[in-house]
C-alpha cells in the first residue's frame, strides 16, 4: 500500500470494531515504534490514543478529513493507521529513521493526515481552509483535528478560533488534548489556560470537557460534536502523558519519553497483556 | 588553534550569560518554552527575577521584547532559530529592527543540526535577519567564541541575531583567543583558494584545507563569525590572494555567508570564480541523526573537498576526505 494515503483519499477503506482495543493497539505499536531509537514522542501517542482510536472510529473513510495540528503527535495516526492496515509494516517500521518517509514530527511528505504541521498552532488554520472548500464544494465531510493545549499559547490558534465560529464551520470539530505538557514543564506553570472550554464557549464553539481517556465519553461527545452542525465544535479532552502504561517511571518527560531496552520489554508486556485481557 | 578531534562543553553561552548579568543590571533573559534546550535553565535558577517566560508565543514574545529595550533593559531573547525568525518576523521588523532597539535574539539549532525535519530546521534564519535594516547577524559554533558573544553583542547599538549550536560545543580554539564582533579571521594561510566559513562548518572547512594540503592545494580558511555586517576588507583581501572562492555555512546558500561573499567580491570587481557549499534551494527533511543530513545535503567536508578540486580544474577524481572518528565526548566535523 502507498505510504501516501490520506485518510480522506477516495476509495480509502477501513473498519473500527472496537475502538478500546483500538486504542490499546496504538499504545503497543508505538512503543514498538519508539523502541528501536530508545526515545521519543511516545507521550503523545499515550495521551491521544483514546482520541485517535474515536476519530478511526467515527470518520467516514474515504470521505472525512483528519488533521493533525502538533507535528510531534503524528505517532498516533501512524500507528492506528498501521493496525487498519493503511500503512504497511515496513513503512512504519522506518519512523524516525534516517531516509525515511515516515518522520518523527510531521511533514508535508507524511501519509494518513490529510494536513500535519511540525511548527505548532497552525494545523486549526489549515482545517479551516479544508472546510471553506468543502463548504464552497456542497460537500459534507467532517475535518476532525488534533490540537493540543499547549498550542493554544500561540495566538495564531485564537485567531483561528474567531473565523472558524464567525463563519459557523459546523464541520469542524477539534480534538483538544489536554494533557498539561509542553517542553519546560507543565502547562498550567508557562500560562493558564482554565478555563479552556468557557473560552471556546465564548468564541462561539460548540465546547465540551471531558476524561479523554474515557472512550464511552469521548464516543458519545464526538457523536454530540457531529450532530451540531450549526457551529464548530471542541472536546476538551482531559489526558495524560504516561496513560495506559503503568511501568513508565512517575517522572518521565511527557514531551519526550525514554524508553530503554528494558523499560520497552516491560512495556511489551504489559500492553500486550493488556491486550489479551481484553480480548478473553 | 586545536587539532580534531576537538573536546566540548556544554553551556558555554548560558554559564557567560548568568556571569554577564551579575555585572550588567539591564540584562533580562526572555524564554519562549525552551528554556533547558537554550541553556537558560541556569538564569533561571540563579536570577529568577530576571527571568521572563513568556511561553510558546514568538509574536507576543517579540513585541514585548521590543518594549523592554525601548524602556532601557536589553533583553536576550531565546528560542530555537527556527521560530525565532520566521515566526515573528513581522514583529521582529516592525517593534525591534524599525525602531532599531538592543533587542538580543538568540536562536539556537542552527541549520540541519536537528534531525527534526524542516518545521525544526532554521535554514533560512540568517538571509531572513540579513535583510533586516540595522540587524546585526553572528553565528559562531566554537565554545570559545560562544562563551563571549554576549558580552561581544551587548553594547551594540541596534538589534542582534546570534545563532547557536544546541547541546555540545566543540572546543576548537585556544583558550586566548578573542572574538572580535565584526572582523573576520584568516586562521590558516593559502593562495589557491579562499575558503570562507560561518559556524558550525568551521570545523569542516579546517578538515577540508588540512587535508587538500597532502595534494598540493593551498587553501585559507577565513572564519567569518559576523555575517552582517560583514567584514568586507578581510573578505575582499582573502579573495584577492586567492584563485577562486568558496564559502561553507549551515544554511541555504540564498542570502546567508554565500551570497554576502558574492556580493563584496562582486563589487570589488575581483572576478573570482566562486563556489556556495550549503542547502541547494531545498528544504532538508526528518531524520534519525544529524549527521546523516550533513552528508545528504552537502554540509561535509567531503563536499567541500569536492568543490574545491572542482573549481580549480584538478584532473581526476578528488581526493577522500579524512575519517574523523571522536569518542563520546568529542567533536569532529561531518
Amino acid at each position: 500500500m502507498s505510504a501516501t494515503v490520506h485518510v480522506s483519499a477516495p476509495g480509502t477503506h477501513w473498519t473500527v470494531p472496537d475502538p478500546r482495543e483500538l486504542a490499546l493497539r496504538i499504545r503497543l505499536r508505538a512503543v514498538r515504534m519508539v523502541a528501536p531509537q530508545g526515545f521519543g514522542y511516545l507521550g503523545q501517542a499515550l495521551s491521544s490514543a483514546e482520541q485517535v482510536a474515536a476519530v478511526f472510529a467515527a470518520a467516514r473513510p474515504g470521505v472525512d478529513r483528519l488533521v493533525c495540528s502538533p507535528g510531534h503527535y503524528v505517532i498516533g495516526p501512524f500507528a492506528a493507521a498501521a493496525e487498519l492496515g493503511l500503512l504497511d509494516d515496513e513503512a512504519v517500521t522506518g519512523y524516525g529513521q534516517n531516509g525515511s518517509p515516515v518522520e518523527a514530527i510531521g511533514t508535508e511528505r507524511s501519509p494518513v493526515m490529510d494536513y500535519t504541521c511540525g511548527s505548532l498552532g497552525q494545523g486549526l488554520s489549515a482545517a479551516l481552509g479544508f472546510a471553506l472548500s468543502d463548504r464552497l464544494r456542497g460537500s459534507d465531510a467532517r475535518i476532525f483535528t488534533m490540537v493540543s493545549d499547549g498550542e493554544l499559547e500561540e495566538g495564531q490558534v485564537w485567531e483561528a478560533a474567531l473565523f472558524a465560529a464567525h463563519h459557523r464551520l459546523g464541520r469542524l470539530v477539534v480534538l483538544l488534548d489536554a494533557n498539561n505538557s509542553q517542553v519546560d514543564g507543565p502547562v498550567d506553570s508557562i500560562t493558564t489556560l482554565e478555563p479552556i472550554a468557557a473560552k471556546w464557549s465564548a468564541f462561539g464553539w460548540h465546547a465540551q470537557d471531558l476524561d479523554g481517556h474515557d472512550m464511552d465519553a469521548l464516543s458519545s461527545a464526538l457523536a454530540a460534536a457531529s450532530a451540531d452542525t450549526g457551529r464548530p465544535s471542541v472536546l476538551v479532552c482531559r489526558t495524560s502523558t504516561v496513560h495506559g502504561l503503568d511501568c513508565l517511571p512517575p517522572d518521565a518527560d511527557g514531551h519526550f519519553i525514554k524508553l530503554p531496552p528494558e523499560l520497552a520489554t516491560a512495556a511489551e508486556k504489559e500492553l500486550t497483556g493488556k491486550l489479551e485481557a481484553l480480548r478473553a | 588553534m586545536r587539532e580534531p578531534p576537538y573536546p566540548t562543553e556544554v553551556k558555554p553561552y548560558g554559564r557567560a550569560l548568568v556571569d554577564l548579568a551579575r555585572r550588567r543590571d539591564e540584562v533580562l533573559c526572555v524564554s519562549g518554552d525552551l528554556t533547558r534546550q537554550c541553556e537558560v535553565d541556569l538564569f533561571q535558577a540563579e536570577i529568577p527575577e530576571r527571568f521572563i517566560h513568556a511561553g510558546m508565543a514568538e509574536a507576543n514574545m517579540m513585541s514585548m521584547a521590543g518594549a523592554l529595550a525601548r524602556c532601557g533593559h536589553i533583553p536576550f531573547v531565546h528560542t530555537f532559530g527556527v521560530f525565532a525568525t520566521r515566526r515573528p518576523f513581522d514583529q521582529i521588523a516592525n517593534a525591534i529592527a524599525y525602531p532599531g532597539l538592543p533587542v538580543r535574539i538568540i536562536g539556537f539549532m542552527p541549520g540541519v543540526s536537528t534531525p527534526g525535519g524542516p518545521s525544526h530546521q532554521a535554514t533560512d534564519d540568517v538571509a531572513l535577519m540579513r535583510a533586516l535594516p540595522g540587524m546585526t547577524v553572528v553565528d559562531v559554533a566554537d565554545a570559545v567564541e560562544v562563551r563571549q558573544v554576549a558580552e561581544a553583542v551587548i553594547d551594540v547599538p541596534g538589534p542582534v541575531y546570534v545563532r547557536l549550536k544546541r547541546g555540545e560545543i566543540p572546543v576548537i580554539f585556544d583558550e586566548g583567543h578573542v572574538l572580535r564582533l565584526g572582523q573576520a579571521e584568516v586562521l590558516v594561510p593559502g593562495d589557491d583558494v579562499a575558503l570562507f566559513a560561518s559556524g558550525m562548518m568551521l570545523a569542516a572547512a579546517l578538515a577540508a584545507a588540512r587535508a587538500l594540503v597532502d595534494h598540493a592545494v593551498s587553501v585559507s580558511v577565513i572564519n567569518v563569525p559576523t555575517i552582517k555586517p560583514l567584514d568586507t576588507a578581510t573578505v575582499r583581501d582573502a579573495a584577492a590572494g586567492a584563485r577562486v572562492a568558496v564559502t561553507a555555512e549551515n544554511h541555504t546558500i540564498i542570502g546567508g555567508l554565500g551570497s554576502a561573499v558574492a556580493e563584496t567580491i562582486a563589487e570589488a570587481g575581483l572576478g573570482r570564480p566562486l563556489r556556495r557549499v550549503g542547502l541547494r534551494d531545498t528544504f532538508a527533511e526528518g531524520s534519525l541523526t544529524a549527521p546523516y543530513l550533513f552528508d545528504k545535503y552537502g554540509l561535509s567536508t567531503r563536499t567541500l573537498i569536492e568543490t574545491i578540486w572542482s573549481v580549480l580544474g584538478r584532473p581526476g577524481p578528488a581526493p577522500d576526505a579524512p575519517a574523523a572518528p571522536a569518542e563520546t565526548g568529542e567533536y569532529s566535523p561531518v
